[in-house]
């Protein structure tokens, strides 16, 4: 017999809605960097919209993690695992506004800016979407293995930045790049790196809720 | 026997049957001084059965019987020579239903110093008066010491039989369930007064709450069909238990 099959269902739900948090996040990094690469106004103005749905993903999940704890009394790996996702959630959301920033990038430029492109800013956009994509598969299965592999996957994110960098740096020395482009391109870069680092800090919670250490620190 | 070893009491391969039903299997354990361990685990599993054995309360059931040993300040307490008394003298035992006698507030403390034959007026006072206070209820009943225990509520009865523990200057306390039948005011005060206990006592606790057990215990022993299965300190067993049954029992899979 299955004891606790209300508690058991709950958690199940929890990493279920952690998904699909994830999923809408990731989409958002895609049409935000699809926005500003095509100046696609309004792709940028609906993506802005569809964050509204990550931050009510965090707050229902947020209430559902506080009730578990109120109502179940978790201990040991179920109370790790309720406060990884409390955690987490925090994670996806900044996640969910930095793409949200990428699109208000779209809608501050001007129309005249003569885009500057370059296959970089879509390689990084895809490292950084592997890593979230990594990092929530490596929750769901409790893989220590994946969760380190987002941790390390960061330094290719980074590299991809300094590359846009040294690439934009050398365009405008040579006026092949409008200067207001420029610093857009820069922030969306900037925006991808930021997304990058916050995988890496969902990685560092699967780590938690595993073993019960955060940055090699014991917790619980 | 006063004593000051750190593990002040060792149980080695302790087996008991009643009849030929075996209850407690090879049980090896030692329980520090001083703390507050905890003895939890599913209905049946021999936990109260090894708390009662601690101070030879299982001597009173028929056909119960014991091998290994249960060593306190290095005497084993089944050896031979062993004053029974003078064991649960020092190993005192509160019951999961407060039990108070049908006498007086006062007479119920004083009760076990009577029969010790303390006689002088003022030293029983002295003492009742102390363990009234230990126990946190001297406050409450100050004014009506001569009143019959029965008229206590069943939080206020079950510190009077705390009280009437400790006015022996007991070592060790043996609580079984102590709050299991006390609403949830009565049973604060009962974790306050143990969390205080602790500092003169050696205490030994059965309960079911797990939450009780992780607030007030330092060490915790989880119990499975007669056998110990874990016995580690309380924020151990609640965070990263050894044993997949432990794990399952505290998160409630089952039990």
């Amino acid at each position: 017999m299955t004891y606790r099959a209300k508690f058991e269902q709950e958690l199940e739900d929890l990493k279920l809605e952690l998904i699909k948090m994830g999923d809408i996040v990731i989409s958002n990094i895609n049409d935000g960097l699809k926005s500003f690469l095509s100046m696609d106004i309004t792709l940028a103005e609906m993506t802005i919209k569809k964050d509204k749905m990550v931050n009510d993903y965090e707050k229902t999940i947020e209430k559902k993690c506080l009730q578990i704890i109120l109502k179940e009394q978790p201990v040991a790996k179920d109370l790790r695992l309720i406060t990884s996702v409390l955690k987490m959630i925090t994670d996806l959301e900044r996640i969910g506004d930095h793409a949200a920033d990428i699109s208000k990038m779209t809608i501050f430029m001007q129309k005249s800016l003569k885009p500057y492109v370059i296959p970089h800013m879509k390689l990084m956009t895809e490292a950084s979407q592997k890593m979230i994509k990594k990092a929530l598969d490596s929750f769901v299965k409790q893989d220590l293995g994946l969760a380190n592999a987002v941790i390390n996957d960061d330094d290719e994110v980074d590299a991809y930045f300094e590359e846009i960098k040294g690439i934009v740096a050398e365009a405008i020395r040579h006026n092949e790049i409008d200067a207001d482009y420029a610093l857009y391109m820069m922030m969306v870069a900037k925006y991808l790196e930021r997304i990058s680092d916050h995988a890496v800090n969902i990685g560092e919670w699967v780590i938690f809720s595993v073993l019960g250490e955060h940055n090699h620190n014991v917790i619980f | 026997m006063n004593c000051s070893i750190e593990k002040n009491i060792i149980v080695e391969n302790l087996n008991l049957y009643y009849g030929t039903k075996q209850a407690l299997f090879n049980i090896d354990m030692e329980i520090p001084r001083n703390k507050v361990t905890a003895l939890i685990g599913p209905s049946g599993c021999g936990k109260s059965t090894f708390l009662r054995s601690i101070n030879r309360m299982n001597d009173l059931i028929p056909k119960c019987r014991i091998d290994g040993s249960i060593t306190y300040c290095g005497e084993n307490i089944y050896g031979q020579g062993m004053d029974v008394i003078d064991l649960r003298r020092k190993v005192g035992m509160v019951f999961q239903k407060p039990n108070p006698f049908p006498m007086s507030i006062f007479e119920n403390v004083a009760y076990g110093l009577r029969c010790q034959g303390v006689k002088d007026k003022i030293e029983l006072q002295k003492t009742v008066k102390k363990a009234l206070v230990d126990a946190a209820l001297y406050d409450e009943v100050k004014d009506r010491l001569k009143e019959n225990a029965l008229s206590l509520s069943g939080g206020q009865q079950q510190r009077l039989c705390i009280a009437r523990a400790i006015a022996l200057s007991p070592d060790v306390i043996l609580m079984d369930e102590p709050t299991s039948a006390l609403d949830p005011i009565a049973t604060a005060k009962i974790e306050d007064l143990i969390n205080e206990l602790k500092k003169d006592y050696t205490i030994i606790i059965v309960t079911h709450n797990m939450q009780q057990a992780l607030r007030i215990s330092d060490f915790t022993a989880f119990f499975l069909m007669g056998e110990l299965m874990e016995f580690d300190e309380t924020s151990k067993i609640f965070s990263h238990p050894k044993h997949q049954k432990t794990e399952d029992y505290i998160t409630g899979r089952f039990g």
